[in-house]
């Protein structure tokens, strides 16, 4: 298992590399004066200016320069000795929509979306690899039924259409959830963020009412996000868990007198449940496309609205660090993914 | 000879949205102790069906177990309630799969499939079962056992897979082992192997076996008496070598004609049976083998014939005496 993990691990920073490439390529694509925004707060409208810009941060330098320099950052020209820019250092240039600068965007924004993403992922288990098993052992029942008609609904609706209409419903209508924003209380003097993921600070904090408004503003954000993929999974789980309880081994089980539960438990379900984990990696990725749209619809201040306003700005930066950060949870998603499929099958492991 | 099992008129059908298939048909035998008895027949005629509805394993639905009862130790096995039938599966009954490369767990250890019906059954503790499962596995011919516990089943050989599940099934040692085709995935030179394995623990543990085959020459090394099914029923029953030196039902005699012999002087050309098996889709009427007969006349096609004794212990389902060249009076 750890030579298992220490070879998977071999190949991350070729991964790694891999994506900064890419990205850095969309960045060189653009051209120098998108890629002023690096280093300077302000884009100029003056073309003279601009090319001023241009050769002192060495925007028209050969494209490995540039790469190494948007890698690690270059010297800085206005203060000797310092260093200006470089992602590694943490320093993703300026957000002009924003206003500031793209990490302190990102650090106030991303624990939003960690947390709506957090608590998506609850449903997408518990429904939807608990009720696919169930809905596998009890083929053709009622709850198999139920279980495959929520989830047709939910792969076939659109991430936006759910959204505006969970909207129309439950706060239009039914006025069930509040709609005034989230972040009103976090400014309150006596509440200290210690995680930044509100849910879990108004505990430490001591304010139940303040998780309570929480849970209230995310309840539809996450039914939202989720829904699509937990429909996903629903199907993916209940289908290797039909092909796996005919299996020959399941028959052995039972020829061996284990009870019932054991055998869908024990002797099924880590079966199953491998083609499953390996579906989550492929889920994350929907869900960070998900986050987009539905941080958007519910005006949430996460990460994905950030990026679709700045989208809407055109501000090149700002997209490109949301998709490196959105690069860099895919990675690691696929990196814990390929662990947990070692740990369900020995044959990857030992192989 | 006491008998361990006695099966009477099984029916089993398996009910499809626009189809019943008729998979066994009013299936009687009996099984004695420290008896092996062999059952042949070709894929489909309802031989695995049998003897997965004697442990109820069949899936229901689709299969329902229409009628007859299965008498084992005094106790109707299709009658039992299923925690009790679970008494009785991996404990007194064991079985073996047709194919090592899927009756074992992939994901479990070796270790913890063949100990596992020694924690159910006997409730032993960990320590206790491995001390056991190490036994087992010296005693099937796993090679250093002790190191091979925490290995998984695709470490293993299809012969040595085929080992550890006898090791699992015998785990309890249960008074009737029922094998089902244990020895048509492996190559020949490990098939002799494990009959030969077979037949010692047969010995040692003073245990039934229903051994269930289309391999003719198989049964006749390791069974004592044999039945052959065709369509869902059984067609012909005999001791082995009466079955061999005195075949009567015409089925018996084409798949005894088709299998090529090693102590033949002449070559002589295998004669296979012409035709297919039948629609087990169409309730049976008449005698089932009666397009692939070269014996049959009118009265195959309306009645099908019961098992009839030939001579001593010796019975066959035909309506034509083939000894004599004419309709059995």
């Amino acid at each position: 298992m750890i030579n298992y993990i220490i070879r998977r691990l071999m190949i991350m920073p070729i991964t790694l590399f891999g994506m900064t490439i890419l990205i850095f390529l969309m960045l060189w694509i653009l051209g120098p004066s998108a890629r002023s925004a690096l280093y300077v707060s302000d884009i100029p409208k003056n073309e003279a200016v601009m090319k001023g810009i241009i050769t002192k941060y060495g925007l028209d330098d050969p494209i490995y320069v540039q790469y190494w320099s948007w890698l690690v950052g270059r010297p800085d020209p206005d203060k000797p000795g310092e260093t200006i820019g470089g992602i590694l250092r943490g320093d993703f240039g300026y957000s002009r929509t924003f206003s500031r600068p793209v990490m302190e965007l990102i650090q106030l924004r991303f624990p939003a979306t960690l947390e709506l993403t957090l608590y998506a992922f609850l449903p997408i288990i518990l429904v939807g690899v608990w009720l696919g098993v169930q809905a596998a052992v009890r083929h053709n029942q009622w709850i198999d039924q139920i279980a495959r008609l929520f989830s047709i609904v939910g792969y076939s609706f659109p991430v936006f259409v759910l959204g505006i209409l969970l909207m129309m419903i439950f706060y239009a209508q039914l006025r069930w959830f509040p709609v005034e924003r989230i972040s009103d209380w976090v400014k309150m003097a006596d509440y200290t963020k210690y995680t930044s993921l509100v849910t879990v600070d108004a505990i430490l904090n001591g304010r139940l009412d303040i998780w309570w408004d929480a849970i209230r503003h995310m309840v539809l954000p996450i039914i939202t996000l989720s829904y699509t993929s937990w429909a996903a999974f629903l199907r993916i789980t209940r289908s290797s868990m039909l092909e796996t309880l005919r299996q020959e081994y399941v028959t052995t089980a039972r020829a061996k007198g284990v009870a019932e539960n054991d055998v869908i438990n024990k002797h099924a379900r880590p079966n199953a449940l491998i083609p499953v984990v390996t579906y989550s990696g492929i889920t994350v990725a929907y869900l960070l496309g998900g986050v987009v749209i539905t941080e958007t619809i519910f005006n949430f201040p996460g990460m994905g609205s950030a990026a679709a306003n700045a989208a809407g700005g055109f501000d090149v930066v700002t997209v490109l660090a949301f998709t490196l950060v959105t690069g860099l949870i895919l990675i690691l998603a696929n990196l814990i993914v390929d662990i947990l499929y070692a740990m369900l099958d020995p044959r990857i492991r030992l192989g | 000879m006491p008998e361990v099992l006695a099966v009477k008129d099984l029916v089993t059908k398996f009910y499809t949205d626009t189809e019943t298939v008729h998979a066994v048909n009013g299936v009687s035998f009996h099984v004695d102790e420290a008896e092996t008895l062999g059952v042949v027949g070709e894929s489909g005629c309802g031989k695995s069906v049998s003897m997965h509805s004697l442990l109820r394993l069949i899936p229901i639905p689709p299969g329902r177990i229409e009628s007859g009862q299965a008498i084992f130790q005094g106790r109707d096995l299709l009658r039992m309630s299923p925690g009790e039938i679970r008494q009785v599966r991996g404990a007194q009954i064991g079985m073996v799969f047709q194919d090592p490369m899927t009756s074992l767990n992939p994901v479990i250890t070796i270790e913890k499939q063949v100990a596992e019906p020694l924690l159910i059954h006997r409730g032993m503790t960990n320590a206790e079962a491995r001390t056991r499962v190490v036994e087992l596995l010296t005693h099937v011919g796993i090679p250093c056992p002790e190191k091979r516990l925490a290995d998984y089943p695709h470490q293993f050989s299809g012969g040595m897979r085929q080992r550890v599940m006898i090791a699992m099934a015998l785990a309890c040692s249960p008074s009737l082992l029922i094998a089902d085709e244990p020895t048509t995935a492996l190559d020949v030179t490990i098939q002799a192997q494990f009959v030969e394995l077979v037949k010692k623990l047969r010995d040692d543990f003073q245990m039934s076996i229903i051994w269930i085959t289309h391999d003719l020459g198989v049964i006749a090394g390791i069974a004592q008496r044999v039945a052959v099914m065709y369509a869902g029923f059984i067609v012909e029953h005999a001791t082995v070598k009466e079955l061999y030196a005195n075949p009567q039902h015409p089925y018996t005699r084409g798949l005894l004609g088709s299998l090529p012999r090693l102590d033949e002087t002449r070559s002589v050309r295998l004669v296979n049976i012409k035709g297919l098996p039948p629609d087990m889709c169409q309730p049976p009427v008449g005698c089932p083998f009666v397009p692939r007969c070269p014996y049959a006349f009118d009265h195959c096609k309306a009645e099908n014939p019961p098992l009839a004794s030939v001579n001593n212990g010796h019975t066959s389902a035909c309506w034509w005496d083939i000894d004599l060249g004419k309709p059995r009076g």
